[in-house]
């Protein structure tokens, strides 16, 4: 990006936020990947044989034939450090210009997005929803449901998060997405007994982030347009890619349905990376990105389905020992402990590591295998250093 | 195995499949898997055609489930996609631009 360039998306950023926003230093980086990832991958290529190796033996050996879904089937890894793309490669079809499903990885989109609204002054973690969606719940404690709730997974609705492995019809997310909850998925999930108190219990759950999306939706449309998410987060970081999908009625399906390219999903990370900042400006409020990377606070964690027993923050994983959860280990061993991912269905990852200026974006099909972000961020951090 | 004895097949885990979770008592919504997998095909192949840009031979392997009872057609010009399962139930995609991708209606 040309200097003229940058600075104008510095001040188009800075108009856009809202003056209730406290003002932090940025991070002074000498430029921004708006426009284009600068690449030192064929250097790197040279230097990092015996690593990219193990790496690629790893992330892109096939397994059986392609219908038998066997193994890791990664589609992209693209590794950034410094700012620079250090190691960038594509499979099974698929090529830098193709967005590809993020899944989960949507939820920590979310995340933005409510960091989004809340510098606009749009609203408060500690709001309760129902001052921006209607409920429809005969409990009374549904209305207590707070932002911040729906962020820690800890809304207390009964809510079944199975996915192709299980029968069908218990699982809640298949209902929302393609059942009898696809045509209103705030009234779907909102509909749904409450099993614990508000605040009270931890459960991951894909309606949990998709009743925040529509959350943020309705409090950001009225001012800013359907377009916001495109208009305040994607366009300024240049996330020329990025698709939310929605359901009939317009809400957003922010627990799983962004597309983008992994050059985009790591200009995502690359945004956490630097703070919450852009070309010199702020797009997520002072203090969002460790707010959403620290552990959630105790006392409750009723079940963990997630494989890896990773502790979570505001919709981002984190590989941090949270002993008091029942954690006594970081997840990802080989990994600096300040790192932080964004995790999605069949092998999607964002993985921010902090005190590296790393981020590797990985997006794959794995039907049957679980990739390991500790081997596979342990393997990249390897080609980065 | 013809294509005409996997159709049977497929046809009768899906039954199957329901009257299973019905027995067991587990059915906790009312959709049922012919409903969930025609859903599911009309989506996830529009998005997988008109939002990923994959060819469709790849989008069809993609949207595979089991039982692999649902089938679909495309309309390129409108992009749309409609599927259905074991006729019994339809659903159809459309993709809505480049902001929003496709919507299961």
């Amino acid at each position: 990006m040309s200097l003229p360039r940058a600075a104008a998306a510095a001040l188009l950023c800075a108009a856009a936020a809202a003056p209730t926003s406290v003002r932090a230093a940025c991070p002074n980086r000498g430029s921004w990947p708006t426009d284009g990832w600068p690449s030192i991958a064929g250097q790197v290529a040279t230097q990092r044989q015996a690593e990219i190796a193990a790496l690629e033996s790893y992330a892109f050996t096939l397994s059986g034939k392609d219908e038998e879904r066997l193994g890791l089937r990664t589609d992209g890894l693209v590794i950034i450090k410094n700012g620079q793309i250090v190691y960038e490669r594509y499979a099974r079809g698929w090529d830098a210009a193709k967005p590809h499903i993020a899944w989960s990885v949507t939820k920590s989109v979310t995340n933005a997005l409510v960091g989004v609204a809340k510098v606009r002054g749009a609203l408060s973690e500690d709001d309760k929803i129902s001052k921006y969606v209607t409920i429809t719940n005969p409990d009374s404690r549904a209305a207590d449901i707070t932002i911040r709730n729906l962020m820690e997974f800890s809304s207390g609705f009964d809510w079944r998060e199975a996915y192709e492995h299980e029968s069908y019809q218990v699982s809640s997310v298949l209902a929302m997405l393609y059942g009898v909850g696809h045509k209103d998925a705030v009234k779907f999930v909102t509909s749904h007994p409450l099993r614990d108190a508000p605040g009270t219990s931890w459960d991951y759950s894909t309606g949990d982030s998709t009743l925040l999306s529509s959350v943020v939706t309705a409090a950001m449309v009225p001012s800013f347009g359907e377009d916001f998410a495109f208009d305040l987060l994607f366009s300024p970081i240049g996330m020329k890619t990025a698709v939310l999908e929605r359901d009939p009625r317009g809400g957003s399906f922010g627990g799983s349905y962004l597309y983008a390219t992994p050059q985009d999903l790591a200009r995502f990370g690359y945004l956490y990376l630097s703070d919450g900042c852009w070309a010199g400006a702020r797009v997520l409020p002072d203090g969002w990105v460790a707010a959403s990377t620290a552990t959630v606070a105790p006392p409750f964690r009723l079940k963990v389905i997630h494989p890896d027993n990773e502790p979570t923050g505001w919709q981002w994983w984190l590989n941090q020992a949270v002993p008091e959860q029942s954690i006594a280990t970081r997840p990802w061993p080989d990994v600096p402990g300040d790192a932080y991912a964004a995790e999605g269905h069949w092998g999607q990852r964002i993985i921010v590591v902090p005190s590296q200026d790393v981020v590797i974006v990985r997006t794959g099909d794995d039907r049957n295998a679980t990739m390991s972000v500790n081997d596979l961020a342990s393997k990249a951090l390897a080609v980065a250093r | 195995m013809t294509r005409r004895t996997k159709r049977s097949l497929g046809a009768a885990l899906a039954v199957g499949a329901v009257l299973a979770c019905a027995a067991s008592g587990t059915r906790e919504y009312t959709n049922n898997d012919l409903e969930l997998a025609a859903g599911h095909a009309a989506h996830d192949i529009c998005s997988c055609l008109f939002v990923m840009n994959m060819p469709e031979d790849y989008c069809r392997a993609w949207v595979k489930a089991s039982p692999d009872v649902a089938r679909y057609s495309v309309d390129q010009a409108n992009k749309t996609v409609e599927a259905s399962a074991l006729v019994l139930w339809g659903a159809r995609a459309t993709y809505q631009g480049p902001h929003f991708g496709c919507v299961l209606e």
